[in-house]
């Protein structure tokens, strides 16, 4: 067993490693993540993941429910540290499978990944009280100047292989589709037992423009009818505009993964590449806003509550994924009680994967699975930049968005209390007595 | 900070009614076993702990400049280290302490020629008195402030007042001035009893306020009432009570809330019954304050203009990164301040404080009417699963039970109980008073 793995053994069982194995842990990461560009490319399929929070038993749940490392290919979008009792116990492992897996989890930096935010939020008090000093703190932050900025995860299918699985609620049979051909959305519980299902819609006509759906969009598919999603299909560049069957490719379009959102100074994932990522998390910008931005019900560019960012809406978001040939973005950064929110006709998804956030907040987590495209051989056209775009003027297609992958999503909840432990020291009130 | 020890085990054990009742309701119940009257003690000293959490949060927000208050720091214990709250946290104890000093203010300013009363129930270190008096509100006509505490932080605090010569002082100026610091120490739950003691130099023709913060909640409910009661029986002048209570215990966040705190061994016994803002302003009607009342959960109050002014609320948001904006709405909608009053100094003061319903929250609470909801009432109304209800015609307070049936009429629509006329007037071992009548037991 080589050391590393004796770390992975040692973390797994939250238990921190000395000191001069975090240090070269980090410099072997480091050397890692310099190698990758701002945006790292992602093969389907993949697990997408969002915050963590330094919830480790909740990490362990994650991986019991979505399959562990490196059977599953895993995405963390950001948010390891900060908040839960054993941000470092969770970094660190995640560290750990990517120096050892380094094709098998990729890891894009979070607005809490930066030594001023880890200073108020708890991580560094948590190093200063497990280690006595703050060189830990230090090595995890350099690690954190090197994180990538953004993924982007091409050759997802659009097609979802149904799982076998039964219905948590037979009762439910009538209106969950039991015909499993066509189906964009499924959602599975932590036993893998089906929640819901939703089929892929046809395509009405200037649906994906209609703003009364923008007004009042869906919070998640459990809600409301979702995917007005045209059923432009056919291989990027043909004209070929069937539903996916018998079209060349079920591949969709490239899937845009970053921690916060959308930037006013960034229109192509080009300018994301064009970044000087390897620094301290500025208060402003375009790497500031790609980390803390939310999208929102309004209309273009709005101020964000949270003093760093922007808030973005609708239009912002089909404009950008329609120019960079994008089928979906898939963000962070906000607790969503139900574990994901797909908004503006789905062309944007929330993952928050840190169930009672706080062990407190009594929401649950989800991660979201895409699925491969297994139709040409695994080949997935790529370019430099917007994968799947094989030349042609945008205007021919007009304002047609790419058919979003198929979405399999896993709700858990934390982890139950026994396996967690609870810390040895108290933490801070939580609430107002 | 002294831990808090795992009062876990001390709720197991005997079999008898815990939430409600379990002291009798009086001090002086016969079932007086060493046992149950440790476990008592036990829970009674975590609810006086909870002080402590509120003076950490208070000077957690004075040193990061939220809150004003010089005199926190004579009452905190000398060397303890303050801990540092998160921002959310510091935003809470901002408002909750502006939302009050409002309210204590505008009645301060109405009528100045008037004297006037303020009680503070279970006030702990708070530093009310002396800030207003400092900034010359309790000087106009006199005003006689009583604070209520157990004995303990009564005892504490007596210490720390006398130890700080500013804090001396303050009350000798006062004394001079006409205005009166009265400190008791006194357990809410003997108030209830049949010849209550006596709160010495309580006014009762004073226009009186008297304020709960966190207080009322530790109580069962019937007591807590009680408590109130006590008050709008003995004060014959203008009464006005302002509450700062957790709501919303049904969704997810308010169930995490109540099984967190109950691992601490803290009991919000009040949440379930007074769970929402409308529940809130019910409890001031049926407590007999008639003339008006008003409820707005935190998170209202942060974005109220009225409550919060733009200037200073940007002031607020400068001094801290935020970054949690969905938990603080989280948490600030699970907390609210009440009032209610009768009697006319009080419609000056308070009358153009919009406190009416909202929109918003009749969403919000709406979406407590669900099957935990259900469940709750269940709990709430059968807490031990006995196989008949007890539904008290005869609870030690009339007013109470008002709303007591009124709630079960509601939810017996949810609940589909089923009156069944053969146990009517039934006495049952459990219950103290006879049955109105008994209903089975609901959802199978």
């Amino acid at each position: 067993m080589s050391d590393l793995d004796k770390a992975i053994a040692q973390l797994r069982a939250c238990r921190p490693i000395p000191e001069s194995q975090v240090r070269e842990l980090c410099y072997k990461a480091r050397e890692l993540l310099i190698e990758e560009g701002n945006v790292v490319c992602v093969d389907a399929p993949v697990t997408i993941c969002g915050d963590i929070h330094g919830q480790f038993h909740d990490l362990m749940e994650l991986f019991r429910v979505g399959g562990d490392v490196p059977e599953t290919c895993y995405l963390f979008m950001g948010d390891f540290v900060d908040r839960g009792f054993y941000s470092l116990e969770s970094f660190l492992l995640l560290l750990c499978l990517k120096v050892r897996y380094p094709d098998r989890i990729t890891l894009i930096r979070g607005n809490h990944e930066s030594r001023q935010i880890t200073t108020v939020y708890g991580f560094y008090d948590e190093c200063l009280r497990k280690y006595g000093s703050a060189n830990v703190w230090r090595y995890c932050c350099e690690v954190f100047d090197y994180l990538a900025l953004g993924a982007l995860i091409i050759g997802a299918s659009t097609d979802m292989q149904p799982t076998d699985a039964p219905l948590v609620d037979p009762n439910s049979q009538a209106h969950v589709p039991s015909d499993a051909t066509d189906l964009e959305i499924e959602i599975l519980n932590s036993s893998g037992q089906i929640i819901n299902r939703f089929q892929r819609q046809p395509r009405q006509s200037g649906n994906s423009q209609d703003l009364s759906q923008l007004s009042n969009p869906p919070s998640s598919p459990s809600q409301t009818q979702p995917d007005q999603t045209p059923t432009r299909s056919g291989a990027p560049g043909t004209s070929a505009t069937s539903n996916s069957g018998g079209s060349a490719s079920n591949s969709s379009g490239a899937v845009l993964c970053v921690h916060g959102g959308l930037s006013p100074l960034i229109d192509s994932i080009d300018k994301i590449r064009l970044l000087d990522r390897k620094q301290e998390v500025p208060h402003e910008g375009a790497m500031c806003d790609l980390l803390w931005s939310d999208p929102d019900e309004i209309e273009g560019w709005g101020l964000s509550p949270r003093g760093a960012g922007f808030l973005f809406g609708a239009d912002i978001v089909k404009c950008f994924n329609q120019k960079n040939d994008l089928s979906l973005i898939c963000r962070a950064h906000q607790l969503v009680m139900e574990g994901f929110k797909e908004m503006f006709d789905n062309t944007i998804v929330t993952v928050w994967s840190a169930p009672n956030y706080c062990y407190r907040c009594g929401n649950v987590a989800a991660i979201l699975e895409l699925g491969e495209d297994g139709s040409n051989a695994g080949y997935a056209p790529r370019t430099n930049g917007d994968v799947g775009r094989v030349g042609g003027p945008l205007a021919e297609r007009g304002q047609d968005l790419r058919m979003g992958p198929g979405r399999r999503y896993r709700v858990f909840e934390a982890a139950p209390q026994d396996s967690r432990g609870m810390p040895a020291k108290k933490p801070v009130a939580d609430y107002f007595l | 900070m002294a831990a808090i020890p795992n009062l876990n085990t001390l709720r197991i054990g005997r079999g008898g009614p815990r939430r409600r009742g379990g002291r009798g309701g009086i001090g002086s119940s016969s079932d007086g076993e060493p046992s149950e009257r440790d476990s008592e003690t036990a829970r009674d000293r975590v609810v006086q702990q909870t002080d402590h959490d509120a003076s950490s949060s208070r000077m957690s927000a004075i040193e990061l400049d939220y809150l004003d208050d010089v005199y926190a720091k004579q009452l905190w214990t000398p060397n303890e280290k303050v801990p540092k709250r998160y921002p959310i946290i510091n935003r809470g104890t901002y408002v909750r302490t502006k939302a009050i000093d409002k309210l204590v203010t505008l009645f301060l300013q109405a009528q100045p020629t008037q004297r006037k009363q303020i009680v503070s129930l279970g006030a702990g270190s708070d530093t009310r008195f002396f800030r207003f008096w400092v900034q010359g509100l309790l000087k106009d006509a006199g005003v006689t402030y009583h604070e209520l505490d157990f004995e303990a932080n009564v005892n504490q605090k007596r210490h720390s007042v006398r130890s700080s010569s500013v804090l001396s002082e303050h009350i000798k100026q006062a004394e001079k001035a006409g205005t009166s610091y009265n400190l008791h120490a006194i357990d809410l739950r003997d108030l209830t009893a049949k010849s209550p003691p006596p709160i010495p130099g309580l006014e009762p023709d004073l226009p009186t306020l008297i304020l709960s913060e966190c207080c009322l909640c530790y109580l069962p409910p019937d007591i807590a009432s009680s408590v109130i009661q006590y008050f709008t029986m003995n004060m014959q002048s203008a009464l006005a009570i302002a509450v700062y209570e957790p709501i919303r215990p049904f969704d997810a966040f308010g169930k995490t809330m109540v099984s967190n705190l109950a691992s601490r061994g803290i009991h919000l016994q009040t949440l379930k019954r007074y769970s929402s803002l409308e529940a809130q302003r019910q409890r001031m009607r049926l407590a007999g304050l008639k003339t008006c009342q008003g409820a707005r959960d935190v998170y209202e109050l942060w974005e109220s203009t009225a409550w919060v002014g733009d200037e200073e609320r940007q002031r607020i948001e400068g001094l801290e990164w935020l970054d949690e904006i969905e938990e603080w709405q989280l948490l600030a909608s699970h907390y609210c301040v009440a009032w209610g009053w009768t009697g006319d100094i009080f419609s000056e003061a308070w009358a153009a404080l919009d406190g009416g319903q909202s929109t918003a929250e009749s969403k919000h609470d709406d979406v407590t009417i669900n099957s935990s909801t259900r469940r709750a009432f269940r709990d709430w109304l059968d807490p031990h699963g006995s196989s008949s209800l007890t539904i008290s015609q005869e609870t030690s307070n009339g007013i109470d039970k008002q709303l007591y049936m009124e709630q079960l009429r509601s939810s017996s629509r949810l609940l589909r109980i089923s009156v069944n006329p053969s146990t009517r007037g039934i006495r049952t071992q459990n219950s103290r008073h006879a049955l109105g009548y008994g209903a089975t037991k609901p959802i199978p």
